[in-house]
């Protein structure tokens, strides 16, 4: 009968598990700091999400305050800037995630052909370094080097007999230029080792028998290494573009000028600015979690087209 | 397989760690409730000479541990008290007081956190300039949901904080803006501070603005008094740069460097062209009509003064964007043959190198001294959760009355001073000599004439230094060298010719309202639109480029309510209560 079946083959599969987790149990204990961690630090604070469709009052707290529906969400699009905003985080994200893209494959690559040990290490040292610094420092090198006058770039412009006077960062001609310099080179090195450490595990003897039917390195690179570590490259694809409306809150309110603020006005910012600076924490989490639920969404769709198209996905 | 009681303390063993690292975070209220006595057996709580009958001295509070909060920044002010003075202070009140300063980026933001925590220490200590100020809407937020206990009842038995009572001591803005607003029927849920006690009083010989540096002024023949215009500032800056000067590094001067802390936009500079002060923008014309700068045809014309300073490399192209460590350096090294703004109390200019330029006159008249009749500057508030909230008033009360301000401004009688024949206190001067050779070490002595601020958050207000102490500055009596530069330089200035004329005015800033209008969110973020646009239009290719840059923002502000604000504004300043400084 239907009935008893589906009760025991669910008691065997439980049995199974806890028997499972019995004989692994140093493991699992493990694990348990790193559960603990999770649900204290990630999952708890999650039910702060509700402040989005509340009326905060600070003696109230949060679940003491009264309802606000969507008030939030429907101020934020009645607002004249949320076009500009949204249009702006777009354009700036998908610079980053698109155009960016190639770039750490490319230095992946370029490293893999290194031969010399000794200079690739410090080539790839070198190219990490600028991920540990704080975008208040690469921000600070970047305008030194793009000061008017007697900034080095202005100072190379002038050398060659053009106009030295340049203002980069005040000019919105340049500001996307800025941002995505600035980004690449801070983050391509470090961005460069997982793809390092996936050409890594490609199998030589595919490289052997490439060479043996003639293939260049070119080739090799073409018909072999990038098809190998192309599950990698989907996968970092499909999960960053759950970022997708974050453009990076540090670097875009570093660089933000006044000659620039049309371009460099972003969502984080604008929660930063107007929600947490202005103490409207209800508003400020419903910008955020709409920017989470449409990241959200865009990684669902993406991760089920990668499946169907190239048998890759997260799950 | 594990036994039951073996997974019971599997389990149990993380969650009693976590209790623990959770309990070791501690959740100070700051109140030691234990020693915490009631109002009833404490002593007498006034601040009069003498002693009690328990023997404890008249100053006597509580024995008990205060802990106040600090949401403004560690430049300005110190959590680390000196062991003798807190010693001194717990003798004379009974209180052990612990000050902590929260540290944020932005003051504010460490506020709205410390609010939305709900874990308040005894009090809290904000910034607060006037009503106008960021900071207020978020106390004001605070107080209507009553975080903040009502101070009016706990001010009446005071000998200071109850002058804040009567009609005619605090300024109209600290009155009806800040404290006793018209919506909390005689209650008050914040002290505004630095209150002088008589109107008008100045503590300190300003004169900021401008500066010129003297030989560069000297090498031209020209007296930099006498450029008060804008277009005579241009033709200086002209002459500079034609006379090749140089800096402390060899290097070609720029003819106008920035303000000395950092970029930014500088009223003082160009005031022949502002439309009201540089951070609110909104004055009366001739006729009496109230209007925005958008409305007026100065901005363009501020626009074209400046695109002319850019072009003929005449002014430092990073003027309003530059970080303050470059701008001072810049101001330090000599590289700026005018400061944009500078004061005449800044250490590095106590030999007069460099002189001020100006004052420049109005738009629309000449230059007159502008003092506020009183006006407040920082502010406190008592949770609703401190137990005898009364000890809080009588503390601050106590720091507020002379005998206080003796201990929080000159430190200890034998070790940091001795009194006159008058009684006021004459500064040690292996003191005032630590403090010039070391200023760090002379701060751990733990006042404010040595730099250490912890007695200003709550007993800085009734400011009268010269009839409390006999000086208007920390050290006069014994050292008028210290201060020597800063006067002299105050003299040059003409501050005592300018002071007599002066123009006391007492009012609100017009930006004070914008949290009573209905679009005023909106509204605010028009007008920093409006203020990054005009920046951008300095920068502009063109004046046709800067025309449509300013018309875009000029609309974005009729279109959120620009009017109708000004509307309201009007209907404020007809309001003795209400005046709008215009």
């Amino acid at each position: 009968m239907e009935t008893h079946v589906t009760p025991s083959v669910n008691t065997s599969k439980r049995s199974r598990l806890w028997r499972n987790i019995l004989l692994h149990k140093y493991l699992y204990l493990m694990l348990l700091p790193c559960l603990v961690f999770f649900i204290i630090f990630s999952y708890i604070p999650m039910t702060g999400i509700i402040l989005a469709f509340k009326e905060y009052k600070f003696n109230a707290g949060i679940l003491g305050s009264p309802w606000a529906g969507f008030k939030y969400f429907e101020r934020f699009f009645n607002d004249y800037q949320s076009g500009m905003l949204i249009k702006n985080t777009l354009i700036i994200s998908c610079m980053k995630l698109f155009i960016g893209l190639p770039f750490p494959i490319l230095l992946a690559l370029m490293f893999n052909e290194v031969k010399n040990r000794y200079f690739r290490n410090i080539a790839q040292s070198i190219s990490y370094l600028p991920h540990f610094l704080s975008w208040v420092v690469v921000v600070g090198l970047t305008q030194r080097l793009l000061a008017p006058d007697n900034g080095l770039l202005n100072q190379i412009v002038g050398f060659f007999g053009g106009d030295s006077s340049v203002f980069y960062m005040m000019e919105p001609h340049y500001f996307y230029q800025i941002m995505f310099g600035s980004h690449i080179w801070k983050s391509v090195g470090w961005d460069s080792i997982i793809y390092l450490a996936a050409i890594a595990g490609v199998n030589p003897d595919m490289y052997e028998a490439a060479k043996m039917d003639g293939a260049s390195r070119t080739r090799e690179i073409w018909h072999i290494t990038l098809p190998s570590i192309q599950p990698t490259i989907l996968i970092l694809f499909i999960l960053s573009l759950g970022n997708i409306l974050s453009a990076g809150f540090d670097q875009l309110y570093l660089l933000r000028t006044p000659g620039n603020m049309h371009l460099a006005e972003i969502l984080d910012t604008y929660v930063i600015r107007v929600g947490l600076q202005g103490g409207q924490y209800g508003y400020a989490t419903a910008v955020g979690l709409m920017q989470g639920l449409i990241g959200l969404i865009l990684v669902v769709a993406a991760n089920r087209i990668s499946k169907k198209v190239s048998d890759t996905s997260l799950w | 397989m594990l036994r039951k009681n073996t997974w019971v303390r599997l389990l149990t063993i993380p969650l009693i760690l976590t209790l623990l690292l959770a309990g070791c975070t501690g959740n100070d209220k700051g109140t030691d409730n234990k020693t915490a006595q009631p109002e009833s057996n404490q002593t007498d709580q006034g601040t009069n000479n003498g002693s009690t009958d328990s023997g404890k001295p008249a100053t006597w509070i509580a024995d008990r541990k205060v802990k106040g909060l600090v949401f403004m920044g560690t430049d300005d002010y110190t959590e680390d008290m000196n062991p003798e003075i807190k010693a001194k202070l717990k003798e004379l009140t009974g209180i052990d007081l612990e000050v902590e300063i929260m540290v944020a980026d932005h003051s504010i933001d460490g506020l709205i956190a410390g609010l939305a925590s709900n874990d308040l220490p005894d009090f809290i200590t904000f910034y607060l300039n006037n009503s106008g100020r960021p900071e207020m809407p978020v106390i004001l937020k605070a107080a209507r949901e009553e975080m903040f206990t009502d101070l009016a009842p706990l001010m009446k038995d005071t000998k200071v904080y109850s002058k804040y009572l009567q009609d005619d001591y605090l300024p109209l803005d600290t009155r009806y803006g800040v404290m006793f607003r018209p919506e909390f029927n005689g209650s008050t849920y914040f002290i505004h501070m630095n209150v002088a006690r008589q109107g008008g009083y100045a503590t300190r010989k300003y004169a900021g603005g401008p500066y010129i540096r003297k030989d560069i002024a000297d090498a031209l023949g020209v007296d930099p008094r006498t450029i008060n215009t804008t277009e005579k500032l241009y033709e200086l800056a002209k002459k500079i740069k034609a006379g090749n000067f140089k800096d402390n590094n060899g290097k070609d001067v720029v003819p106008i460097g920035p303000n000395y802390w950092g970029g930014q936009e500088i009223g003082v500079l160009f005031n022949d062209l502002e439309w009201g002060s540089d951070d609110q923008r909104i004055k009366k014309d001739a006729s009496g009509t109230i209007l925005h700068e958008s409305q007026t045809p100065y901005a363009l014309k501020k626009v074209e003064y400046i695109q002319k300073l850019l072009k003929e490399k005449l002014i430092h192209p990073e003027f309003f964007t530059m970080d303050e460590s470059r701008a001072t350096e810049g101001a330090l090294n000599g590289t700026w043959a005018i400061i944009g703004n500078a004061h005449n109390y800044q250490e590095f200019n106590r030999d007069m190198h460099y002189l001020p330029l100006g004052p420049i006159d109005f738009v629309d008249r000449p230059y007159q001294m502008q003092v506020d009749f009183k006006s407040g500057y920082s502010g406190w508030a008592i949770p609703t959760t401190t137990k005898n909230p009364e000890d809080i008033m009588k503390l601050a009360d106590f720091l507020a009355s002379r005998e206080g301000k003796l201990l929080w401004q000159y430190g200890l009688e034998g070790r940091d001073y001795t009194l006159d024949a008058k009684g006021n206190p004459l500064a040690k001067k292996e003191v005032i000599d630590l403090k010039v050779s070391n200023p760090e070490e002379a701060k751990k002595l733990g006042f404010a004439g040595v730099g250490n601020s912890w007695g200003e958050l709550l007993g800085g207000t009734d400011t009268d230094r010269m009839a409390d102490f006999g000086e208007m500055e920390y050290g006069d009596a014994v050292a008028p060298e210290v201060n020597a530069g800063a006067l002299k330089i105050a003299d040059y200035w003409g501050w005592e010719e300018k002071r007599k004329n002066a123009k006391i005015v007492d009012g609100y800033t017009p930006l004070s309202f914008i949290g009573e209008f209905e679009h005023g969110t909106e509204l605010k973020a028009a007008f920093e639109n409006y203020d990054d646009s005009l920046i951008r239009a300095y920068y502009a290719k063109n004046m046709d480029e800067a025309k449509k840059i300013l018309d875009s923002a000029s609309k974005q502000l009729e279109a959120t309510g620009l009017q109708q604000f000004l509307e309201l504004l009007k209907t404020k300043d007809a309001d003795p209560k209400t005046h709008v400084k215009l």
